[in-house]
């Protein structure tokens, strides 16, 4: 979430009953559903993650009571092995540079598309927005598979890649199974969750201040940078949210279009949970990969605040 | 603006509509070829359709899945929008962290988590449990895109309202809400969007008999594609573009906000 | 449109909904792999039971495994691969089965019975099998001078440089190190780390040539021509066979049990504990056991049949391919996977990490 505080209240200090009831009202419901379907499950693999995978799969009995009294069966050793060994490590940092990169392409992609919308006459908003999302309803493998037979080998865009590839003197390149198509496949999967919030802020913009600061003799990319993008910020903030974090635990793309070497922490999560049966460290994997996305999202937004705040 | 820019503006943003597009047209394209694998293109035919039609299992899937994603999207715009509102009218610390943890949470540590507690509690598993499941990865879409709506609001709009003699809760049933519904409904889109294309945590918190269509694709898949899977992803699509489009004739207020 | 289409929908609906009436004698939840029971099959039981089938859909062992290990119940039949059974009865999951009730249970060959997985067939009974092996595009193969009877084709850089980017491997640690040790003489479940180490080796020399890891859709690649040698199933390129045979390509795709040896699944048909129909999962084990029931899935997507009495029925095609059908001696050359320890699990997934990251 953008996590963005409002105004200081007033009268916190002195909160009446009836604000504590609404204070409750409004984040009651949210808090109690998410803390039984989310936070209690997700505490109980938090605890797995310091167990012993099972012999035949899951886990382990975390402690057991014998005539002796009670034995508890816990280890750090998921956690020390995903800090010290190269692997893992490698891993997080190759998926974090795939949702960087993922989430710039998103903006850049994204934000022409959302000003327009946001820009286009009242009646033609619907449409235009509805346009975006349409595609998403069909399903998702499918239009990865997709993807595939647009990369593939035999379609006009790899023939046409290599035939200008050709005329340089490289030999033939292949555009499917490659670092190149799984960025693509992040982007197209990951572009509208960037596009609808973008416009959702975009909307309320005042047209009236760009016009104003044109008036003032600003250019059009003085206009874009100083008053656009910096109300734009929130909107920008939520896209990257959404298309970061997602992107960081992807697996279905790197493993469709990635090939041999497509290979992100989610794959591995992934592997850790089903061909391993290796549920401990699979937690753990997962609760690190959960940090680093709540860290980096959280030190995003505060950087983008105290550059707003620098500009205003 | 000037026109080279307007023109620029213009031709980036019909780049974006067509890079969406590419994939969908071959979608559409293959669920009419007369080719088994869809590589390539072999005669028209609505057979896939057709067998589709047959096919009660594959219907039923769409069905659960249509069904599933309505279900968790409005609970999620719910509490999603009430998040956002709390989240942004008092100093919270807890929630937003809550609110964006599922998001980033592998679905599989999710799902199999989900599923643990669900047998924990002997709750059996079936439509309910993968509702239950997906509003709660759900909510985050919505609280996300309603943040941000918020967060720029002009607060003088309330106070005005205030100033009229507007009591709180009219205030915000009169003016907050309506400028939130363009957030709202675009979060609630994108919580739509998640569910009905989940995979990983519906594989878990599914039932026994209970499928949807996600879980009966990637089987598929796995063997080998048939067009009648585009044709499937193809009906589902025009359908949920039928439903939106016949809420919004029902319900003109409701999208009323968005443009 | 729209009206037409919420028709077609509805229809659908309905059809179901009679369906599900007529049948009175409850459902019987089958959690089997994806295009496994072919659908006459399918209808003609659910007539005889005069019950509905609920055909649930996994696509490997590892995801029907996660989730009954998480708790999953409700199912009354599973088709899991002999080391799945094996870890299934360690777990004490599965249920023993009355053979009172399985008349039908003499027509299985006994070659596939008393598995190394569970002696004396306690708790499963074979239901189809199939081989992991060597699938090619013969023109291109015989064109490029490339042996087809052995391994080296899929892990030699000598044959590999003429194939550079049109081979794939199975996604599995468990299918491609079998292979690999399989070519360097060793057993498909040897364990000995440092033989793992060679054969990931092995792997790792040949990676660069391959195109991807890939389970999903070797079958459309191959049958589109896309590519031209792969690792996998013998019903899979059975299937990529007859694609490229309908969409009329110029090419044939064949499938050889490499003379190395390789690995043979067998899946079988299991109960587990608190099944909630296990009447009608006796019943259907019974009549999947019948000759001409067994051969409808054979006939239907090639799979190799433990069924005796089924060979009648089955198209002699298939029935003479010694790729799907093994005879004695390359029987002898086949190996069916252990399951491994939780330690080994642990260490082959790094292993694979390091495969796939290097």
């Amino acid at each position: 979430m953008s996590i963005s505080r409002g105004v200081p209240k007033r009268r916190s200090s002195s909160m009446t009953s009836r604000a504590r009831l609404a204070r409750w009202a409004l984040s009651g419901p949210p808090l109690a559903f998410l803390a039984v379907f989310f936070l209690i499950p997700t505490l109980i693999m938090g605890l797995a993650s310091f167990g012993w995978p099972g012999q035949e799969g899951g886990l382990s009995p975390l402690w057991y009571h014998d005539a002796a009294g009670w034995h508890f069966d816990l280890t750090l050793g998921n956690y020390r092995d995903i800090f010290t060994l190269k692997l893992f490590l490698a891993l997080y940092l190759r998926s974090l540079g795939y949702a960087l990169a993922t989430t710039v392409c998103c903006l850049v992609g994204a934000y022409p598309l959302a000003l327009v919308i946001a820009r286009a006459r009242a009646r033609y908003r619907n449409l235009l927005l509805l346009l975006v999302i349409v595609p998403f309803w069909s399903n998702f493998l499918i239009r990865i598979y997709a993807w595939m037979i647009i990369l593939g080998p035999q379609a006009a865009l790899s023939r046409g890649v290599n035939a200008v590839l050709g005329l340089f003197g490289f030999g033939p390149t292949s555009l499917l199974f490659s670092p190149f198509a799984v960025l693509m496949g992040l982007v197209y999967v990951s572009l509208p969750f960037m596009i609808l919030p973008l416009y959702a802020n975009l909307e309320k913009h005042d047209p009236a201040l760009l016009e104003a600061a044109r008036d003032l003799g600003a250019s059009a990319w003085a206009c874009f940078w100083r008053v656009t993008f910096p109300l734009a910020v929130p909107g920008v903030i939520a896209g990257a949210t959404l298309v970061f974090i997602p992107a960081l635990g992807a697996f279905a793309v790197p493993d469709i279009l990635g090939g041999t070497r497509g290979i992100m922490i989610g794959n591995v999560i992934e592997m850790e949970f089903l061909q391993a049966r290796d549920w401990p460290f699979g937690a753990a994997l997962s609760i690190m990969l959960t940090f680093l996305a709540l860290g980096a999202t959280g030190l995003a937004a505060w950087a983008a605040r105290r550059g707003v705040k620098a500009y205003g | 603006m000037a026109k080279r820019g307007k023109a620029a503006l213009y031709a980036a943003a019909l780049a974006a509509y067509a890079f969406l597009y590419v994939p969908l047209v071959i979608v559409v394209l293959f669920s009419f070829s007369a080719s088994r694998l869809g590589t390539q293109w072999a005669g028209f035919t609505l057979g896939w359709y057709v067998m589709l039609l047959h096919d009660a299992d594959m219907l039923h899937a769409a069905w659960n899945s249509l069904v599933i994603a309505l279900a968790a999207s409005l609970a999620a715009i719910v509490f999603g929008t009430l998040a956002a509102l709390a989240t942004h009218k008092y100093r919270l610390r807890f929630l937003p962290v809550l609110v964006l943890a599922p998001l980033s949470t592998p679905d599989i540590l999710q799902g199999v988590s989900l599923l643990v507690f669900f047998v924990l509690l002997n709750v059996s598993l079936g439509l309910r449990s993968i509702m239950l499941a997906h509003t709660s990865f759900c909510i985050a879409y919505v609280a996300i895109v309603v943040s941000s709506r918020l967060a720029g609001m002009d607060p003088s709009l309330v106070e005005a309202a205030r100033d009229l003699g507007a009591s709180p809760w009219k205030g915000f049933w009169l003016v907050t809400l309506p400028l939130l519904v363009p957030g709202i409904l675009a979060g609630g889109l994108l919580a739509f969007t998640m569910s009905i294309d989940d995979f990983v945590i519906t594989f878990f918190t599914a039932g026994a008999g209970t499928s949807t269509l996600p879980l009966r694709i990637y089987t598929m898949i796995k063997v080998a594609v048939t067009p009648e899977v585009n044709a499937v992803s193809t009906l589902l699509m025009a359908l949920t573009l039928v439903l939106v489009i016949s809420i919004s004739r029902l319900a003109p207020q409701a999208l009323k906000g968005m443009g | 449109m729209a009206r037409r289409l919420a028709m077609v929908v509805a229809a659908g609906l309905v059809a179901f909904l009679v369906a599900g009436l007529v049948r009175a004698n409850g459902v019987l939840h089958l959690y089997n792999w994806n295009n496994y029971i072919a659908p006459q099959t399918l209808a003609r039981f659910e007539t005889v039971c005069r019950c509905r089938v609920a055909y649930d859909t996994y696509g490997s062992n590892e995801e029907l495994l996660a989730r009954l290990a998480a708790g999953a119940t409700g199912y009354d039949i599973l088709v899991p691969t002999g080391n799945a059974v094996q870890s299934l009865i360690r777990a004490g999951r599965l249920l023993p089965l009355d053979k009172r009730k399985l008349p039908n249970l003499a027509n299985i060959d006994p070659t596939y019975l008393n598995g190394f997985y569970d002696p004396g067939n306690v708790y499963s009974v074979p239901y189809a099998y199939t081989i992991t092996l060597l699938g090619y595009n013969v023109e291109k193969m015989r064109e490029l001078g490339i042996p087809t009877d052995t391994w080296a084709a899929l892990f030699d850089p000598r044959y590999l440089k003429r194939l550079r980017g049109r081979v794939t491997v199975l996604d599995d640690p468990r299918e491609l190190l079998a292979a690999a040790l399989k070519y360097l003489g060793y057993s498909a479940n040897d364990t000995d780390p440092s033989h793992w180490q060679r054969a990931a080796e092995v792997i790792i020399n040949a990676k660069p040539y391959w195109a991807a890891f890939n389970n999903t859709s070797y079958i459309r690649l191959m049958a589109s021509g896309d590519v031209w040698l792969a690792q996998g199933y013998s019903n899979d390129f059975f299937q990529a066979g007859r694609e490229a045979e309908r969409a009329g390509e110029p090419f044939t795709i064949a499938f050889n049990v490499p003379k190395e040896g390789a690995v043979l699944a067998v899946d079988n048909m299991v109960v587990p504990k608190g099944a909630p129909r296990p009447d009608l999962a006796y019943q259907f084990i019974d009549f999947m056991l019948e000759g001409r029931n067994a051969s409808e899935l054979t006939n239907l997507i090639g799979s190799g049949n433990p069924n005796r009495a089924a060979l009648p029925f089955i198209r002699p095609a298939i029935a003479a391919n010694r790729a799907i059908f093994p005879d004695h001696a390359v029987l002898g050359r086949l190996e069916e996977l252990h399951e491994l320890d939780r330690g080994q699990r642990r260490f082959l997934n790094r292993l694979w990490l390091e495969i796939k990251l290097h």
